[in-house]
């Protein structure tokens, strides 16, 4: 992606998790003929005995899962995300999050990171999908780093978790001292003017957009949120009373997701206006990451038109609730 | 040998009276796929499976995973006979708001169950996860699952069938409750299934039939399901939906239900008199 140095996501998965397996023998790893996608064939050459391919059966692969996880093991079954989050819907809702198993499901190439496999494979409803399941916690990493915490981390805690994984992440886009918690989500700069909240794929770009809109004095405050669920709601208010105004950006439809979970959080604590920036009720495209990205509006330049749009409208907000004080 | 199955049969004529009679407590459920399996559970539980109500968690226990979740009754009978909790406590509580016995068997409620169930489908595949985790741990645990004849029009159970053969699960016992009918009507007419042995060992499976209200012939069935050969095993077991209680019988109109006062009576009489001629 010009400009924008990714990396693909499967080395790290793949060697975090023949890590993780080395050192726990309870780690399982899941497939359902996509370990070319996911990048676990290292783990599978080292401990075949606890790598299962089950074949193109993602329904059987998320079962499965539950059931190794009834038996005390730590499952990470992998398929692209729409298979995971669609198609094994029940699977993932009966095995995983009613039965309160320990099944670490993982939803890979998601949302517009599928590509040129077009929009019958692209995903934009994971998130929608996995936060409204009980029990179910929902994480975004947002590079490679926090990928491999986010896998450790996820390994020693107990419960049924999907990660949203993108085909590529940058490297490193943090500074050293972030550390990924469960439920903790990342703040970067104070500014007042707006908050703009991302995770997984757009954290990046809204960096970027960030010191773009710096440069025309426009000071946002980036709420990078890796947990959609447990969601950090302390934080996400704080932002909301201080900065007056919300712009998500998400790999993913506008409903539902990043920015519903906002929505809902802030009407009923702190009512700030809003916007959503993501795939609006359309289907994925085929053509590389980049172009649809592009496309979507989940890019620096739209998120800069955004800011100004949203700050006008808090400031229309604001005088007219001044105009309606005064007649009231 | 005629004396463990005289024993049996007794247990099996009380679950299954006690079964009838804690369903219509309840204000009705699913009598016909509860009563086709009570020969089955009492074989597994009162013989074959390895288990403990003093310790229902015992890591040596087999494994039991009711895929057709819907005969919840049956199996909740059978586990308070066996000891694991007290049948008032069943009678109090099965489908009451917030109880520990909701229809479909819930693991959340109870440590005796292993896996909640209900949507159909699902349990093979879960069973086969329990089995692989067995198997690398080279743990000799069994792993038995009941599936309802009607289940197998779901896709997932063929794909767990093949994942069994694959990893070869000579660890996993399958019984299928084969009473012919579903809710729409006799299986032959909403999806035929035959020839259903034929389908399983062409899965990889090798395939056990038993008269699945014979206590001798559903334990000759898994005496010879349990020799190893690197197999996954399935017994097909005829059954008859609501066995025992004359007017439900092959009836798909009592796969759910709720009976009147008249065929109460009617019921318990024909349960008892099963009971007493034991």
């Amino acid at each position: 992606m010009s400009g924008f140095n990714l990396i693909q996501t499967k080395e790290a998965y793949g060697e975090t998790l023949l890590e993780l397996g080395t050192s726990n023998p309870d780690i399982f790893v899941v497939e359902a003929d996509l370990m070319k996608a996911s990048g676990s064939k290292q783990f599978m050459l080292k401990f075949p005995d606890r790598h299962i391919n089950v074949g193109v059966a993602e329904q059987n692969l998320v079962s499965i899962a539950a059931g190794l996880a009834v038996m005390g093991r730590i499952p990470f079954a992998c398929t692209m995300s729409n298979f995971l989050s669609q198609r094994a819907c029940d699977q993932v809702f009966l095995g995983a999050a009613y039965n309160a198993l320990n099944v670490k499901l993982v939803g890979c190439y998601s949302g517009l990171s599928q590509g040129k496999n077009g929009g019958t494979h692209i995903s934009l409803m994971d998130f929608a999908i996995m936060r409204i399941l009980p029990k179910m916690k929902v994480i975004a990493p947002s590079d490679i780093r926090e990928l491999k915490e986010v896998l450790v981390t996820v390994s020693k805690d107990t419960g049924p978790t999907y990660i949203h994984l993108p085909r590529s992440l940058p490297e490193n886009i943090f500074d050293s001292s972030y550390i990924f918690k469960i439920n903790n989500a990342y703040v970067r700069g104070d500014g007042a003017d707006l908050t703009i909240i991302c995770n997984g794929l757009t954290t990046f770009i809204a960096f970027r957009a960030q010191e773009a809109l710096e440069k025309e004095n426009i000071n946002a405050r980036v709420l990078h949120i890796p947990t959609i669920k447990p969601a950090d709601r302390k934080l996400i208010i704080r932002c909301a009373i201080e900065t007056g105004a919300i712009l998500t950006v998400e790999n993913h439809s506008t409903c539902g997701g990043l920015g519903g979970l906002i929505s809902e959080i802030v009407t009923e604590e702190f009512p700030v206006p809003v916007f959503r920036i993501g795939i609006n009720n359309q289907f994925g495209l085929t053509a590389d990451l980049e172009f649809q990205l592009q496309y979507f509006g989940i890019s620096i330049e739209n998120i800069q038109a955004k800011a100004r749009e949203l700050i006008n409208f808090k400031n229309k907000i604001g005088q007219r609730r001044k105009e309606l004080k005064y007649y009231g | 040998m005629v004396n463990i199955e005289g024993r049996l049969r007794k247990i099996a004529d009380e679950i299954r009276l006690e079964t009838f009679k804690v369903i219509t407590e309840a204000g009705g459920g699913h009598f016909g796929g509860s009563l086709s399996i009570v020969e089955i559970l009492t074989v597994l539980y009162f013989l074959k499976m390895k288990v403990d109500p003093s310790r229902p968690g015992d890591e040596s226990r087999d494994m039991f995973v009711l895929s057709k979740g819907h005969g919840g009754p049956a199996l909740y009978t059978t586990l308070a006979k066996r000891g694991f909790f007290s049948y008032n406590e069943l009678y109090d509580g099965l489908d009451k708001p917030l109880s520990r016995f909701p229809k479909h068997v819930d693991r959340n409620m109870l440590e005796s169950i292993e896996l909640s169930t209900g949507p159909l489908g699902q349990g093979l595949s879960m069973a086969c996860g329990i089995a692989i985790s067995l198997k690398q741990q080279k743990k000799v645990n069994m792993v038995y699952v009941v599936l309802s004849d009607g289940e197998l029009d779901s896709g997932q159970v063929w794909e767990a069938a093949m994942s069994a053969a694959k990893y070869k699960l000579d660890n996993i016992i399958a019984i299928v409750d084969r009473n012919n009918s579903q809710i729409d009507g006799p299986v032959e007419e909403v999806m035929p299934t035959d020839p259903l042995d034929k389908k399983w060992e062409a899965f990889g499976w090798e395939v056990f039939k038993a008269d699945g209200h014979s206590i001798g012939s559903i334990i000759a069935a898994i005496d010879s399901a349990k020799i190893k050969n690197s197999q996954p095993k399935i017994i097909i077991a005829n059954t008859v939906k609501g066995f025992g209680v004359s007017f439900m019988e092959n009836s798909s109109e009592w796969h759910s239900g709720k009976v009147d006062e008249e065929q109460y009576k009617l019921g318990l009489k024909e349960l008892q008199r099963r009971l007493n001629t034991c």
